[in-house]
């Protein structure tokens, strides 16, 4: 698909006429050919409904269109880069974690307080991430960062995965995300063992996790 | 008793069959089956220890992990790596001890003046017993054989752990250039004689020594 992978935390990607690549805005490092960059103002598709709600909702890396004939290296921060690609299925991730994706992948915004109620809203401010996701959808592939390389871990029904609201990177396929807590009494006098919150993934799919505690 | 693996270089994977781990504190990044966390007071040997801890500045925040399945640890994107123990001691600075089995003992020993070149106070983590331990490192880690014909010195950020029947003292280049700012930058090491492996890292932590 789009994203040749260079190394570890650096992908390039072919532009071909016709065909339309997103960017977070600066994430661009070199390119060869005639390559265009011009900021997206509706940041990817969705029109002026998929902008406004992404305005109210804080999901609001902003992006910038990749249009031309050449190729395009991208990179950002020193971070890993994780090269996904999707086949019909919908990816969730961080906004600030997207890197770049194919023009083909619809791109939209879910609010997660719907999912577990109060728990949601907390999910929200533990990852620091606040209560919205973004989403990218169809046939292509998205180019994620993450903080010391990705461990990809299968998700099955009956066995669900648990994973650190912090080292949490992105996930795939049919999965229901739930805020566990392991709180006692012993988390409120500061003698907890620092996994007092856990991320439960249900369903069927692929989560991604990062090597790493430390947010972008 | 509990199966370390590693998940690409900087993820450790422990497979847990209703046996425990000791870990550090917060290094879970996920798991699945059925977890507990509990924390630890530090690093065993009751009360005593933990006075010792205390009064050391040896203090591991330790969690116990126990249950059924898979879990995962990491810790700010650094190097895993796997050192399996059978009956000797294993002497690593607590920052860098990732994980050990429940099955191990960990303690704390006097280092000497070594400690105080590396800023990390006098004392060091002695982990004892068999079983598995990970210990982590800022890029990938090499073992560095030291026979009594090949004393090793190392420099104090870049050293992470040794084993093995080691004597280690403090050594100082410091002379006239060091003191008028003419430095090479390389005033300490810490020398090991006797027999055993060396852990060493390819980067240098900030250390008092290290300025001068």
């Amino acid at each position: 698909m789009a994203f040749t992978v260079l190394n570890s935390r650096m992908v390039q990607a072919r532009v071909a006429p016709g065909t339309t690549l997103f960017s977070q805005r600066g994430a661009m490092l070199a390119y060869t050919g005639e390559v265009r960059f011009t900021p997206s103002i509706t940041g990817g598709q969705g029109g002026v409904r998929g902008m406004i709600g992404r305005r109210v909702t804080g999901e609001a890396t902003p992006l910038m269109t990749v249009e031309g004939d050449g190729t395009v290296m991208f990179g950002h921060g020193g971070h890993h880069v994780q090269v996904i690609d999707l086949w019909g299925e919908t990816l969730h991730v961080e906004a600030d974690r997207v890197l770049a994706f194919d023009g083909t992948l619809r791109q939209g915004t879910v609010f997660l307080g719907s999912q577990g109620g109060v728990m949601g809203v907390v999910r929200g401010q533990m990852t620091g991430q606040g209560l919205f996701t973004t989403t990218l959808e169809g046939n292509g592939s998205a180019a994620v960062l993450a903080h010391g390389g990705v461990i990809e871990l299968p998700v099955v029904p009956g066995r669900p995965v648990h994973v650190d609201p912090q080292a949490y990177v992105a996930h795939r396929g049919e999965i229901r995300t739930r805020l566990s807590t392991a709180l006692g009494w012993r988390d409120m006098v500061g003698r907890g063992s620092g996994e007092a919150f856990q991320l439960e993934l249900s369903g069927t799919g692929t989560v991604y996790v990062q090597a790493s505690e430390e947010k972008l | 008793m509990a199966q370390f693996r590693l998940q690409g270089s900087k993820v450790l994977a422990v497979d847990l069959a209703g046996d425990s781990v000791k870990a550090k504190n917060g290094s879970m990044v996920a798991y699945d089956g059925e977890m507990t966390f509990k924390k630890r007071t530090g690093g065993g040997d009751g009360l005593r220890g933990v006075v010792t801890r205390r009064l050391t500045g040896e203090h591991m925040a330790v969690m116990e992990v126990k249950g059924h399945g898979t879990c995962y640890f990491a810790d700010r994107a650094h190097e895993v790596n796997l050192v399996r123990l059978t009956g000797e001691t294993l002497y690593v600075e607590a920052s860098n001890l990732l994980c050990t089995d429940g099955a191990l003992r960990t303690g704390t020993t006097f280092t000497g003046l070594r400690g105080s070149a590396r800023g990390n106070g006098l004392f060091t983590t002695t982990v004892e017993g068999t079983g598995q331990a990970a210990v982590l490192s800022e890029g990938t880690a090499v073992v560095l054989r030291v026979t009594p014909q090949m004393p090793l010195q190392v420099d104090p950020g870049a050293y992470i752990a040794h084993t093995g029947d080691l004597r280690q003292h403090f050594q100082s280049g410091v002379n006239f250039r060091t003191l008028i700012g003419e430095g090479s930058g390389e005033a300490f090491q810490i020398r090991f004689e006797g027999e055993g492996l060396v852990y060493v890292q390819p980067s240098e932590r900030e250390t008092v020594g290290g300025e001068v």
